[in-house]
């Protein structure tokens, strides 16, 4: 009779798995409220400029004092000789030519009068203070922010923000 | 057969589920925030005036960029963009002490809780004139005019001090870009206006109230407070952000 019992006949007890669904349930929902979901696709190409010190828009955002308009480079390059020095505005997922283009009148101005109208009755900042975030390619012709910042002007939308990626900032400089 | 135990559902796949949940959020969302420098745009003006005010050439300091996209501030090129916010420090700080005439940066005068309600009486004996006659442009050029030595008074009393040294009220910045200048170089601009003025503010801020300006601010915007209101409006007139923008002509 041996005192040693044969290890091998015994198989691992399974894992208790049911607090797993749980694990991953927090996870979600930490991910959920963690992050901002892309409010839209910008139908033109571009790349973010990098910048420090740099205002947080989310406050706006929450309140929805703010509106996006892209600039960049259309998505099919045989098109880009369509739109002046070869970009063309994105207003809400639609192509436009750049502002003073000869089928877009009036596009910027008109785009943001639409959205400011759609605002929610709530909302009590007036048009001077909607912000207008103009996010643009890196290497996008400056005179056509130029021109969008004049259409904006034209009808008081008086607050414009050049967005920018955040490279962060040296912390030991505060 | 009545009294039969109902079986289990068996949950073994949950995690399954909640994985591909989480996989779906993971894919569809983004985690960097909006980020942006804010700027106003001037109002339109309908009829520009004819006799435009003469601005010494030292309350201006000019930021350029060409189409080839190389800087330059105060006509002279700037190789490395980084040195642009230690000159406008000094545009700020030369005569902040003290005036120092001989150099060619704005002055500083000197505002008190006095001059400040010798201008509102003047600007309120005023606003009753215009109001006889009728000219309500002329009413509410005072009004905001008159709102504006009120926050300054406001201002004077929050720093503690009998006095506040402030800029010439012509000093700004300007920043001329040629319509094919790229984006980038203009935003770098904005980077280097905003890293010196943010320093200057964070430097008073955290001297005057123990905090850097950025937290006020930030805290302000989240929820309005009167008090962070009034610190910033002091912080703002003892380092006022005036950018000037000009239209790149054709």
């Amino acid at each position: 009779m041996s005192k040693f019992r044969k290890v091998e006949e015994r198989s691992a007890p399974a894992m208790n798995t049911a607090s797993l669904p749980d694990i991953v349930f927090m996870l979600l929902f930490f991910f959920m409220v963690a992050t901002t979901s892309k409010e839209t696709d910008p139908t033109v190409k571009y790349t973010a400029p990098e910048g420090s010190r740099t205002e947080d828009l989310t406050p706006y955002k929450q309140r929805s004092e703010i509106d996006f308009l892209y600039l960049g480079a259309p998505r099919n390059p045989n098109r880009a000789s369509a739109f002046k020095f070869g970009y063309a505005l994105s207003l809400d997922n639609v192509v436009q030519a750049t502002p003073d283009g000869l089928y877009s009148t009036n596009a910027v101005s008109r785009w943001k009068k639409d959205k400011f109208d759609q605002k929610p009755a709530r909302m009590i900042a007036p048009i001077e203070a909607v912000i207008t975030c103009v996010k643009a390619d890196q290497s996008a012709p400056t005179g056509l922010v130029f021109d969008i910042r004049k259409q904006l002007q034209d009808i008081d939308a008086l607050t414009i923000a050049y967005s920018v990626k955040d490279k962060g900032v040296n912390k030991d400089s505060e | 057969m009545a009294n039969r135990d109902i079986p289990e559902i068996n949950a073994g796949s949950m995690a399954d589920i909640a994985f591909l949940l989480l996989l779906f959020f993971l894919v569809t969302t983004t985690m960097d925030k909006d980020q942006a420098y804010v700027r106003s745009i001037p109002k339109k003006i309908e009829i520009p005036p004819e006799d435009l005010p003469d601005v010494q050439k030292r309350n201006i300091l000019a930021i350029k960029a060409n189409s080839q996209n190389q800087l330059m501030v105060r006509n002279v090129v700037f190789s490395d963009p980084d040195m642009i916010s230690d000159f406008i420090l000094r545009f700020y700080q030369t005569s902040e002490i003290k005036n120092k005439p001989e150099e060619n940066f704005p002055l500083y005068s000197t505002a008190t809780a006095g001059l400040c309600d010798l201008r509102m009486a003047e600007l309120d004996a005023k606003i009753e004139e215009a109001d006889k006659v009728g000219a309500s442009d002329l009413v509410k050029f005072f009004s905001s005019a008159l709102e504006e030595w009120n926050k300054k008074k406001k201002a004077i009393k929050l720093y503690g001090k009998t006095e506040l040294r402030e800029i010439d009220k012509q000093a700004h910045i300007r920043i001329e870009v040629q319509e094919a200048t790229a984006y980038s170089i203009f935003t770098q601009i904005h980077n280097e206006i905003e890293e010196a003025i943010v320093e200057l503010r964070n430097t008073k801020c955290k001297e005057l109230f123990g905090e850097p300006y950025t937290l006020v601010k930030q805290r302000y915007n989240q929820d309005a407070d009167a008090r962070d209101k009034e610190v910033l409006d002091l912080i703002e007139i003892l380092y006022p952000a005036r950018i000037v923008e000009v239209t790149p002509k054709n």
